[in-house]
């Protein structure tokens, strides 16, 4: 059974900006999964990027420059 | 530890279908007709009748429930801190998409939560409607991987988060207040009703679970598809239990193809029917139960999806679009179905989807 840790949660105003996040993470070899957006940080039904925290400020640097617009990082146990 | 990890993952979105079948299960036997309980597509479509904006006696009655459902979202954003008021996210077009999948559920009989209520009744016919629904997703999901998106919605003033709630409090104005200025259907489905309260009460207690859970049909299929995610499944297969255990403990469960309550067997039809549900629903981010519950959260957009519904199941019977049922006249089986005006509006409803979908897909620069 997968152990809980502490994970970067980042939540998307879109779909779409949850898939391109995934494609942009792929592209670059940058560790995470997309997951269903945890009830704890929105009431809303969409996707998020769930990476090692460790990466939060690669990705938001990241996200910043190729214009994926992320509603909010996370940090949460899952 | 692994009991703990199952409660906290899927214990609120059983319970929210435990709930949903349950006020199903309960308002068939305080009056709704038989396999509807709830459907959104049709007590939308009722309370369309009921405001005059289609002449199908038949399906007149203003439903409480609709009113409950949005209502009941609306006190639990409010209790948990989550009413925000958005806007801005293509209401046109989510208007004009919302009227195609009220024309596809239509065509079908019901919404995707009739379709597990049907199902759990031992409808059979209902299964051409669910292929139909996944096959509906799986086209939505091809768009959404290809970056479609019908862009995001933004703060707006909070008098207009209150737009479909305050609509809903004036439709149940008129139902208690004012019953002369509506249409009551003096026989067929509009005809079988629950008292005003229990429908309201199930209303409620069905909107508040569904927005803590998030409930949804369309939401939960895409996530087990699109990335293996089950938990907004569970509450999916929780209805069908529940409805299915509550029919056979009250006798009312029938296995079979034939005499179904309000279905029909023209299962193409069904299939189709269900398909352009699926993929509107996709396209929206949600089924027609999570527009309710978006509506009452303060969402605009779903509001206006909501009143494209309204407006969808209105001309779906101004224009002999949807389906009817099946029927026994004089003891001969008389299969239903759908007219030629309802099989073109389906291909016309395909047609504008792909036509949303293509238009939303981002652009080379973007991708």
């Amino acid at each position: 059974m997968r152990s809980r840790g502490l994970r970067c949660i980042v939540s998307f105003y879109t779909t779409a900006g949850a898939m391109a996040a995934e494609r942009l993470c792929r592209r670059e070899g940058l560790e995470g999964k997309l997951i269903s957006v945890p009830r704890s940080v929105t009431s809303d039904c969409g996707l998020a990027w769930s990476a090692p925290p460790e990466l939060r400020e690669t990705l938001e640097r990241r996200f910043r420059v190729v214009g994926i617009e992320a509603a909010g990082f996370h940090e949460l146990t899952l | 530890m692994r009991e703990n990890t199952f409660v906290r993952r899927y214990g609120l979105i059983i319970l929210a279908g435990v709930v949903v079948g349950a006020a199903a299960l309960i308002l068939t036997a305080a009056g709704n007709p038989k396999n509807m309980g709830f459907c959104i597509a049709c007590f939308e479509r009722d309370i369309a009748g009921a405001l005059g904006l289609h002449g199908a006696g038949k399906v007149q009655y203003l439903r409480p429930e609709i009113p409950g459902i949005v209502l009941g979202a609306m006190l639990s954003a409010f209790v948990f801190r989550e009413f925000k008021a958005r806007a801005g996210s293509c209401p046109a077009s989510r208007f004009v998409v919302g009227l195609f999948v009220m024309i596809g559920a239509l065509v079908f009989l019901g919404c995707p939560l009739r379709m597990v209520i049907r199902l759990g009744g031992g409808d059979l016919t209902a299964v051409a409607g669910l292929l139909g629904f996944l096959a509906g997703i799986l086209a939505g999901i091809v768009f959404l991987k290809k970056g479609f998106s019908l862009g995001r919605a933004y703060p707006v003033k909070m008098g207009e988060g209150f737009a479909l709630p305050a609509v809903m409090l004036g439709l149940l104005a008129l139902l208690l207040l004012a019953p002369g200025l509506l249409k009551f259907s003096e026989e067929g489905p509009g005809s079988m009703r629950a008292f005003w309260l229990i429908s309201l009460a199930a209303g409620l207690a069905v909107g508040f679970i569904a927005q803590r859970s998030r409930l949804c049909m369309a939401g939960g299929l895409r996530d087990a598809f699109l990335i293996q995610d089950f938990t907004l499944l569970a509450g999916f297969l929780a209805i069908w239990a529940t409805v299915t255990v509550g029919n056979l403990i009250m006798g009312n469960y029938s296995l079979s193809m034939t005499s179904q309550p309000i279905a029909h067997s023209q299962h193409l039809w069904s299939f189709l029917g269900m398909a352009l549900a699926g993929w509107g629903s996709i396209l929206l981010g949600g089924c027609p139960l999570r527009q309710l519950i978006l509506a009452g959260e303060g969402n605009g957009d779903a509001a206006v999806t909501v009143l494209g519904m309204v407006t969808g199941a209105a001309i779906a019977h101004n224009f002999g679009l949807a389906g009817n049922a099946d029927s026994a006249v004089d003891g001969v089986y008389k299969v239903g179905g759908v007219g030629s005006a309802g099989m073109i509006a389906v291909v016309i409803g395909f047609a504008v989807l792909l036509a949303v979908s293509l238009l939303h897909l981002p652009g080379k620069e973007e991708a």
